[in-house]
């Protein structure tokens, strides 16, 4: 026997029968052709499994032909290039390919998890709903890891991927979603008038289903039609034609998502450097849907058996291929279109007979079929199925709608069965953003209705199934229609068939499968029905019907067809679910695209980010820019390098990169009395050369942002943010003056990234800065504490600002940002005989809050006031307006309740509170307990050798010297004395000195 | 006397290999960020006297004149283009020329960092990052634009049919040449359009 038994000695469009490709599935290795589907090299092997099922463990074959595949699911690759629950009719096999079945344990003809099929009747629609309820606890330790194991599709990969991936965006004048005859025709007829067009198909080979589809264009076949106009479009300057391509979500806008698989087929194009995915991000004017239909499964017992295929996929199998299932095979119909398939078989010199449920078929098709002696048997259903993992034998039983019992039956043996319940329109793309559909009694199904978009529907995806009239409906996107001549089979009426009778009991040893992927049978839809699921909706979530990936393309009409019957309902009145992205899965690679690793979040640096990184800093984030939070040396932990920064600062000088700090520049003639709206305090009394710190509330009164500004010239500010607030607070600035002040004269520029900035605290901070010869004068007397200098330090240009965070003599320098590593290491190179450091932000933390400085963020929440930080005296009486003026004047701003911010000693000076860590006014055994107040700001302060902390504690001014308790987790309680906030030099002679 | 140390963002990223364009760090340009009503006919006729031209008024235009140029970044608001020794000079002499006229002038020579991209598919390059259709006749020689580009906010100014100059935040840079870097890369071009 030779070792691809089912390939046809001939024949076979797509494949290249001298070139021979091997690959390997399940750990053997498989033969077939280039050109070749996983699916059909091993279907020519001669193996009929191809996976086994979700919840049953029922071994499954290939259903369809492309996308719509939704039993033969592959692992492709290995270890961290593996790629779970791909169709094995998409996968395009290549030298060196390793693929594997899924779900199945140890192999796909023995698997254990099959055993839930003989306990099926237990394992009923909603069963782990009604299971696993109790006890609670069972959940997360025996329920859920049992069904994760059971149940499931293929594994993800091991590590990280090594491929690149990457999003491309295109405009387009229209899309057309879909390459086959409908989308080709359209493409050219768009194309003529002159615009851009989009066409997008999922297949590797353009046309659809032409070469399945009978008919003639003008005197040649329909397949020939459409590689000639796909040739054509390939030459067009205003076409991009993108295949391998699924369109796989319609958004507002006419914003579509693609993707595009670059290098799946072809390792040697990944090895080119192209991305394995690209993910298309695609805007286009007109969206033409010609997604065309899909062929609809026929519920009878036992129709997931491996080798019941559509009809279409068997026509594909053999035309494309050059593949046969099996040497005896039955098209069971409920329309003319799988005569089709047997003819093709016949030709192909398989043994086949129909079987076609409707009591009248006419059709030319029908017609040619009996008379080219093929057994035909009208008024006839399947009602058995023989063998498991394959088909052995059929029952057929005779069949008239409405009548469901079965009487005589006659066993017929065969190896494969074709089956075609009719077609549904390709809705997914139509109706993902809201489009209508209707019901359509010629299909049996929905096609489109309207749309709010530029949309269309055209050909099959519109229901429309002659070629002659799809043609006709693409001509309505060209300026003049084109008129073509087509020869095509009159197509007789198709009857519904949504469930064939079956022998035996009903539901015992012969379902049938609805959603093949999930595993619903026509009995568990009834069953919800029967459990009060009346809404298609609840059905689905209930039984899980459509919610696999495969999204319900093959099942949604045919549970809808079930429930019909069941409810006595037409099917418009059940309605259906509801269509959702994605049209087929696409990876998570392609949805993070480059965006990966050193691209996951835009990291800003600043001008000394090197260097904290060569001196072994740790960083933290703070908005997006990554900050040294402390500089660790050899033998240390961070907190040793904490307290070392902290105490350098203290007693010697220490360094900090405040580059980050945000820098706006506002000038105008207005620009002080702006100020003065925006701050709670006085700007226009600020004179030339002078700094203050200054509060911003937002209008409801509370802090939103602090900092230092600077008067440059009478009508010239420098304003400092926190670092986080910088955008936010040009942004609220710029707001104010063009949406409600108008009529100042004031220009806001943000300006921070123009400079590199430290903060030089400490002792010896002017030691330091005079050893670069500043070209201005640095004594105490001539450059005091809140006041500016313009000049040179070491020959750079900087802006000096004598500004404390740190409660020490300290100087922020600032220099444009290009000569700020330069100006860096010149400062540590002159402080090092002083015994200048780096500090990092906790560090800064630690210093401040020894000072009981506040930071917005921490002290405050959103909810704070200037009064409840203890900022009163900085909130203007005087002035006539300011933002947040008029809330703090209502009632609750000013009770005497509110939480007030406070210091806090600890009982035990070694033990730090944590952070955030409540108050509470009684401690109880267990919550709830009344909270007072909370934790700001913890730290361990070198300092002091003691632990200090700042909290809101509810009225907190009025209890000086009270201890408070802090239950902590662990039944643990921590006291605490409150205190005023300024731990360290409370009358502030350092910052003087 | 010590003299002052100039690095770029950039300054430590070797030249890039293996890309389907060429990428360099422009470093030598001033940038000055210029504020002032294009309806206040003395604003406009002060810078006018400096720079030798009429700032641009429409949207999304610039002006050139020698080694200067103009960008329009909002109604308000220009991003003058100059040769980076002569910043100060040529922002003494704006100042200079707008005296009391409600404006304001800042050297932002350092605030952003510069990528000139060079080559055949420059423009699809960006559009890996970017939503904007930069292959449509709108982005033509001279054209400049405030964007999203891959996250981030960007100014792009389209120099020449392939030579386009990115101007991102300078904190930004290396981000931005790590993406650029990676959409480059020979062997990932896409050509849309046939173009």
């Amino acid at each position: 026997m030779s070792k691809n038994p089912y390939r046809l000695s001939n024949g076979g469009a797509r494949i290249d029968r001298a070139r021979k490709v091997t690959f390997s599935f399940d750990g053997k290795d498989v033969s077939g052709f280039a050109g070749d589907t996983l699916a059909s090299a091993v279907l020519a092997s001669g193996q009929k499994v191809f996976g086994r099922s979700f919840k049953y463990h029922r071994p499954r074959g290939l259903v369809g032909l492309g996308s719509e595949e939704m039993n033969a699911l592959i692992g492709v690759g290995e270890g961290n290039k593996h790629e779970p629950n791909l169709r094995a009719t998409q996968i395009e096999i290549f030298e060196g390919l390793s693929a594997e079945s899924q779900n199945r344990w140890p192999s796909l003809k023995y698997d254990i998890g099959a055993i839930n099929s003989k306990f099926s009747r237990f394992i009923p629609a909603g069963f782990y709903y009604k299971t696993f309820m109790w006890p609670k606890s069972f959940w997360k330790h025996v329920y859920e890891p049992f069904i994760r194991k059971a149940a499931g599709l293929g594994k993800a990969p091991e590590g990280r991927d090594p491929d690149t991936y990457e999003h491309m965006h295109i405009h387009a004048d229209v899309i057309i979603v879909g390459g086959g005859i409908a989308g080709l025709a359209a493409a050219e007829a768009a194309a003529s008038t002159g615009v851009k067009v989009l066409l997008c198909d999922e297949n590797p080979v353009l046309g659809g289903i032409a070469d399945l589809t009978a008919g003639m264009i003008d005197g040649e076949c329909v397949v020939d039609y459409a590689d000639a106009a796909a040739l054509r479009l390939a030459a067009l300057p205003n076409v991009h034609i993108l295949t391998r391509t699924t369109v796989v979500g319609h958004y507002h806008h006419n914003y579509l998502m693609a993707f595009e698989r670059v290098g799946d087929h072809d390792p040697a194009i990944l090895a080119s450097g192209a991305p394995k995915h690209r993910l298309w991000k695609i805007r286009a004017n007109k969206v033409v849907v010609a997604t065309g239909a899909l062929e609809r499964p026929i519920a009878f017992a036992n129709n997931d058996r491996p080798n019941i295929i559509l009809a279409s996929a068997v026509r594909g199998m053999i035309g494309r291929y050059g593949v046969t299932p099996g040497s005896t095979g039955v098209v069971f119909t409920n329309n003319d279109d799988a005569y089709l398939t047997a003819f093709a078989l016949k030709n192909a010199g398989v043994n086949v007979r129909v079987v076609d449920s409707r009591a009248r078929a006419d059709g030319a098709l029908v017609k040619r079929a009996m008379a080219d002696g093929i057994d035909v048997q009208l008024s006839s259903v399947i009602s058995a199925v023989e063998g498991t993992l394959g088909v052995t034998a059929v029952k057929i039983a005779a069949y008239r709608k409405g009548q469901g019992r079965v009487i005589t039956e006659k066993k017929v043996d065969c190896d494969f069965i074709a089956m075609s319940g009719g077609w549904n329109p390709a809705l997914h793309i139509w109706c993902h953003n809201g489009g209508k559909i209707q019901f359509d009694d010629g299909l049996q199904s929905f096609r489109p209705k309207s749309h709010t978009d530029n949309i269309v529907a055209i050909g099959a995806a519109n229901g429309t199934m002659s070629v002659e009239a799809t043609l006709l409906e693409a001509q309505g996107l060209a300026k003049k229609a084109k008129k073509f001549k087509v020869e095509e089979p009159v197509r007789g009426a198709l009857e519904s068939l949504w469930f064939a009778p079956a022998t035996g009991k009903y539901n015992e040893g012969n379902k049938h499968f609805i959603d093949f992927q999930n595993d619903v049978t026509a009995a568990d839809l009834e069953l919800a029905q029967r459990e009060g699921y009346e809404s298609i909706e609840h059905t689905k979530r209930y039984t899980t019907f459509g919610m696999a990936t495969d999204q319900g393309k093959t099942s949604n009409l045919n549970g809808l067809g079930v429930l019909s019957e069941a409810t006595g309902k037409t099917i418009p009145e059940i309605g259906v679910t509801t269509f959702r992205p994605p049209y087929t899965p696409y990876s998570f690679g392609s949805i993070a695209g480059a965006l990966t690793g050193e691209l996951f979040l835009p990291v800003r640096r600043t001008p000394i980010f090197k260097w904290h990184t060569d001196h072994g800093a740790v960083f933290e984030p703070v908005g997006q820019w990554r900050r040294s939070y402390t500089y660790p040396q050899a033998s240390e932990d961070k907190h040793q390098a904490i307290n070392r920064e902290i105490l350098c600062v203290r007693n010697k000088v220490g360094m900090l990169d405040a580059s980050t700090l945000g820098k706006i520049e506002i000038k105008g003639p207005d620009a002080a009395e702006f100020l003065d709206r925006m701050y709670t305090n006085t700007f226009s009394t600020l004179k030339v050369g002078k700094c203050r710190y200054g509060l911003m509330m937002n209008e409801l009164g509370f802090l939103t942002d602090d900092g230092v500004t600077v008067r440059l010239a009478d009508d010239h500010f420098l304003m400092h943010t926190t670092s986080g607030g910088a955008d936010r607070i040009s942004a609220w600035l710029e707001e104010w003056l063009q949406t409600e002040w108008t009529q100042y004269k004031v220009f806001v520029t943000p300006v921070t990234e123009q400079w590199a900035q430290f903060a030089v605290a400490g002792p010896h901070a002017r030691d330091v800065l005079s050893k670069l010869v500043p070209d201005f004068d640095i004594s105490n007397e001539a450059f005091q504490h809140m006041s500016f200098k313009q000049g040179h330090l070491g020959g750079t240009p900087v802006r000096v600002f004598r500004i404390s965070f740190s409660g020490e003599l300290s100087y922020e320098v600032a220099t444009p940002a290009n000569f700020g590593q330069g100006l860096w290491n010149a400062l540590m190179e002159a402080g090092d005989e002083f015994g200048l450091s780096a500090y990092g932000t906790e560090a800064l933390h630690v210093l401040r809050a020894e000072k009981g400085y506040i930071v917005v963020g921490d002290e405050s929440d959103g909810t704070v006031t200037p009064i409840d930080v203890g900022m009163e005296g900085m909130v203007s009486k005087k002035k006539a307006d300011f933002i947040g003026k008029r809330s703090l004047e209502q009632s609750f701003l000013k009770s005497p309740n509110r939480k007030q911010l406070v210091g806090l000693l600890t009982e035990d000076p070694t033990e730090v509170l944590p952070d955030g860590a409540y108050a509470v006014a009684v401690v109880k055994d267990k919550p709830p307990m009344e909270m007072i107040g909370q934790v700001t700001s913890s730290y361990m302060s070198p300092t002091l050798g003691r632990s200090i902390a700042m909290a809101l504690i509810q009225n907190g001014r009025a209890r000086m010297g009270e201890v408070i308790s802090f239950p902590l987790e662990g039944g643990k309680v921590m006291k605490a004395t409150i205190t005023d906030t300024v731990f360290y030099d409370k009358e502030g002679g350092r910052l003087h000195a | 006397m010590l003299e002052p140390q100039f690095e770029s963002a950039l300054a430590h990223r070797a030249t890039p290999e293996n890309l389907s364009i060429s990428m360099r760090e422009i470093t030598e340009r001033g940038m000055i960020d210029l504020r002032g009503l294009a309806t206040d006919k003395k604003f406009m006729a002060a810078v006018k006297s400096v720079l030798g031209f009429d700032l641009p008024k429409a949207p999304r235009t610039s002006s050139t004149w020698g080694d200067l140029k103009a960008l329009w970044l909002s109604p308000d608001q220009w991003l003058i283009l100059c040769t980076r020794s002569k910043t100060a000079a040529l922002l003494a002499e704006l100042n200079s020329a707008l005296g009391k006229i409600h404006s304001l002038a800042v050297d932002v020579s350092d605030m952003r960092s510069i990528i000139r991209l060079d080559g055949e598919g420059v423009r699809e390059t960006l559009m890996k990052g970017s939503s904007l259709d930069l292959i449509s006749d709108d982005y033509k020689a001279g054209t400049v634009r405030r964007m999203r580009f891959a996250e981030i906010a960007a100014l792009l100014h389209v120099v020449e049919d392939n030579v386009i100059d990115l101007y991102v935040f300078r904190s930004y840079a290396e981000y931005s040449w790590a993406f650029l870097l990676k959409a480059a890369r020979k062997g990932s071009e896409v050509k849309l359009f046939k173009k």
